[in-house]
């Protein structure tokens, strides 16, 4: 009986909560994305919601932040009734939202897309560009952001540098109630540290701020209280302080999670996959390595450090020199369609979900199989019974929790996507696995799949070249991990020495001399 | 065939509005409906159902071609003088403009995929250019009569059945092969949704762009030549009115106008839609001019309903009447 439960403990405090939400309930079409569920939130707090993907949170805070209107039940903000027509009317009453979908505009500067639709104006009504800078420079340097030119346009700028500047465009409406939305998952080391800290100083200046976050350390350090969500219904409303993280892990999804990161046996043997000598591409300059059958090698360092340009380079989606081979043999990879030869080939999991990986408006059928329609071709023609066998085998091997094969890839939830994207790459059998950052935004339940995943191929000779920006991950599934600084690899750490402070230690410790 | 149909619903529309158009012209003109009038209607959507069927191919793979009046009025002038009114040329004349049409869609695609020309700047550009060169060629006088054979293919029939709804629907089922059936198909869906998520799944996207043009520069040739049979000659614009009608035609039959969707058998209705409204207006006793804002205001209700902004609109509408 979670509803009851949780009911009486959140009533319980609750004469002076600024957010108060009972018995909300939403539904798209037949899918039910909320089902009573409870919330409730005083000003002055940090206070974490947490669930699985798909568990109703993003529901939760579209509704609050105005962008979806529920069908039943209430919420209340400062004991008022609030039921926000649209996202400006939310702002009205103090509530700001910072999304992980990112909503800023490529074209406009730092400065324009902070004070979008807001900017001072001069008094014939054109905008205050002296205004504009002087309040961007003030808002930046009262929240201590980390440095960002405010006229740089914004699709010159990193992922991580657009995420603080959606912060900043958060913090600009000066909100009573500021949504985080795994606003932490793009950011590098240091400024996720600076966000958590700015979000303390919020709380401790009196706001409410609501943070959601797959990272269990993050809501271990800045939470003072929690709502967990599961399956569109409240099952439990904590104190930080009074719940441990297995029973919180076990709320989200309901059974024991026995461990995140699987075993990690010695696979690797001694038949070189892929070698890489001298490869150049944009900021990347002459990084040579060696990736071995049955290895899982970790890519770490701060963002923007020649990661991506690695995987886009290996991959034949950037221009590189240099030389590759694949297992032994010399490999000319000018572009993703001979990357993708088969079994001596290398797929990648791409950075960009939903603009790299997915046609959201596509099939789950027609996602997995894009890369292998030669598979299923007889004499010019597709085969209807083939492909589907090839679409069931993955469904069933990666537990793609989909209605039919035939739902559209957009309507699945995050961690389902991401499985989808996984199954797309396995098809083409390439045994070379470049993974980026393929458990962001990605729920506890289907990381820990991930993980096992990757050590399973592994252990079946796949040879697997790891980023992520969550160090742990790092820590705890590479058997090495090559720290990348200035486009070039700074060290390569195994065995004992792998740790966070070794990664980051290389990361960091001559990069203030360079 | 139903998973088909539930995601081409558009489609549906499509042909119920077909039915729906000739019922209410059968109405306010009685012989409508008549076996000669239904022949003649036939052929007359065949030729914006030729020229439709390469833009269909464009548009699905995220482009658009602007090029196809003045690639059907070169083709069919072209043939028309090569041929001076013989039959017997056309073995050599008939290949040779095909492969013109077909040699306009690469360059075409070329621009558009290998050096990043905005589709609607390239296949413009492409056009006025072999407008000014066959006026250059002509001196803007007449062509020769059309050859018997093309008179043949475009007004003759076989047992009471127009030749020319025999090659269309040829043409409709090697179309739907292709989009249905191959991996053509497939990887022109891809990266008419998204062009980097294409690339990234290895869908040899430059490929796919160019012959997407070079199918609609071939269909738009050959749909000048069988037009000269139609009107007996070939003349300096007679390839404009498909310009505005190929497109719409894929639009009314439910492809999204930004790529990634839609099917030529939806074109084929659209198709007809467009000539029997040129059928039911006249009926009406409207001008020529009333057919122009009827034309407009069709496509446009028909692009709106499929876009995203319309979709908006309408669930904003819903909430408010809703609310009050």
């Amino acid at each position: 009986m979670p509803g009851g439960f949780s009911q009486r403990r959140i009533r319980s405090g609750t004469v002076m909560d600024l957010v108060v939400a009972t018995g909300l309930t939403k539904r798209y079409g037949g899918i039910v994305a909320l089902s009573e569920a409870e919330f409730s939130a005083r000003a002055g707090e940090v206070h974490a919601l947490l669930g699985e993907n798909g568990a109703g949170k993003s529901t939760f805070i579209q509704i609050l932040s105005g962008a979806a209107r529920h069908d039943g039940g209430s919420i209340l903000v400062d004991g008022q009734d609030f039921r926000p027509a649209n996202p400006d009317a939310a702002q009205a009453r103090g509530i700001a939202a910072v999304f992980q979908e990112l909503s800023l505009i490529p074209d406009l500067s730092v400065e324009q897309n902070i004070w979008f639709r807001r900017e001072p104006r001069t008094l014939i009504g054109t905008v205050d560009r002296t205004a504009l800078r002087r309040k961007t420079l003030e808002l930046l340097h009262k929240y201590d952001f980390p440095a960002i030119r405010p006229d740089r346009e914004l699709r010159r700028l990193t992922l991580a540098e657009r995420q603080i500047v959606e912060v900043a465009k958060g913090l600009a409406k000066e909100p009573r109630v500021l949504i985080l939305d795994e606003a932490t998952s793009a950011l590098p080391a240091r400024e996720a540290e600076w966000l958590l800290k700015l979000t303390r100083r919020l709380a401790a200046e009196g706001r409410l701020v609501i943070f959601i976050s797959h990272r269990m350390a993050e809501v271990r350090a800045i939470a003072d209280r929690l709502t967990i969500f599961r399956n569109g219904r409240t099952v439990a409303a904590h104190d930080a302080g009074a719940v441990s993280d297995g029973e919180i892990v076990t709320q989200m999804i309901g059974r024991n999670l026995d461990r995140l990161y699987p075993e990690r046996l010695p696979t690797a043997t001694d038949r070189v996959a892929l070698r890489v000598d001298g490869l150049s591409s944009g900021r990347l300059s002459g990084v040579g390595f060696s990736l071995r059958e049955g290895e899982v090698l970790g890519v770490g360092g701060l963002q923007g450090h020649g990661q991506r340009e690695l995987f886009q380079a290996l991959f034949g989606a950037a221009k590189a020199s240099g030389g590759i081979e694949l297992w032994g043999k010399p490999a000319s990879i000018s572009n993703p369609r001979a990357a993708l030869t088969g079994r001596d080939g290398i797929a990648l999991v791409p950075e960009d979900r939903r603009g790299q990986g997915l046609l959201l408006t596509k099939s789950v059928r027609e996602n997995l199989t894009l890369a292998v329609i030669k598979r299923f071709t007889d004499k010019g023609f597709l085969s209807a019974r083939k492909e589907e066998a090839l679409v069931k085998e993955m469904v069933n091997f990666l537990r793609i929790k989909t209605q039919t094969p035939e739902q559209l890839a957009g309507t699945l939830s995050g961690g389902n996507q991401q499985k989808v994207i996984f199954g797309k790459m396995l098809l083409t059998e390439a045994r070379v696995l470049l993974l980026f950052d393929p458990t962001r935004g990605v729920d506890v339940g289907t990381k820990g799949e991930i993980f096992q995943l990757m050590r399973d191929l592994a252990a079946k000779g796949y040879a697997i070249l790891f980023h992520s920006s969550d160090m742990p991950e790092l820590v705890h599934v590479a058997d090495r991990v090559m720290v990348m600084r200035n486009g070039r690899i700074a060290a390569t750490l195994e065995g004992e020495r792998i740790s966070e402070e070794g990664i980051l230690g290389a990361a960091m410790l001559e990069s203030e001399a360079a | 065939m139903n998973a088909f149909l539930a995601r081409n619903r558009l489609i549906l529309l499509a042909y119920a509005g077909m039915v729906l158009l000739l019922v209410v012209t059968a109405l306010f003109s009685p012989g409508f409906l008549s076996a000669s009038n239904m022949r003649s209607t036939v052929v007359l959507a065949a030729f914006v159902g030729i020229v439709a069927l390469g833009q269909t191919f464009v548009i699905v793979g995220g482009g658009i071609d602007l090029s196809v009046p003045w690639v059907l009025n070169s083709a069919a002038i072209i043939m028309a003088l090569l041929c001076a009114g013989q039959d017997l040329p056309l073995i050599w004349v008939a290949p040779l403009v095909l492969a013109g049409g077909a040699t306009i869609g690469l360059i075409n695609g070329l621009g558009v995929a290998q050096f990043g020309v905005p589709p609607i700047i390239m296949t413009l550009a492409t056009n006025v250019i072999l407008q000014g060169l066959i006026l250059v060629v002509t001196g803007g006088s007449p062509s020769p009569a059309a050859p018997s054979v093309i008179k043949f293919l475009s007004v003759g029939r076989i047992g009471g059945i127009p030749v020319i709804a025999l090659i269309w629907l040829a043409l409709t089922l090697i179309a739907t092969l292709l989009l249905s059936k191959a991996a053509f198909g497939r990887h022109l869906y891809a990266l008419g949704t998204s062009a980097t998520v294409a690339e990234f799944s290895g869908v040899p996207t430059a490929r796919t762009t160019v012959l997407t043009y070079v199918i609609s520069g071939t269909t738009a040739a050959l749909a000048g030549m069988l037009l000269t049979g139609y009107s007996g000659v070939a003349y300096l614009g007679m390839g404009d009115a498909y310009l505005f009608t190929s497109i719409a035609a894929v639009a009314i039959g439910g492809a999204s106008i930004l790529g990634g969707s839609g099917h030529y058998l939806g074109t084929v209705a659209g198709a007809m839609v467009l000539t029997i409204l040129t059928g039911l207006l006249p009926a009406l006793n409207l001008s020529s001019g009333a057919l122009l804002v009827v034309y407009g205001a069709v496509i446009l209700i028909t692009v709106s309903l499929g876009s995203e902004a319309f979709a908006g609109l309408a669930s904003t509408l819903r909430r408010s009447t809703r609310k009050t």
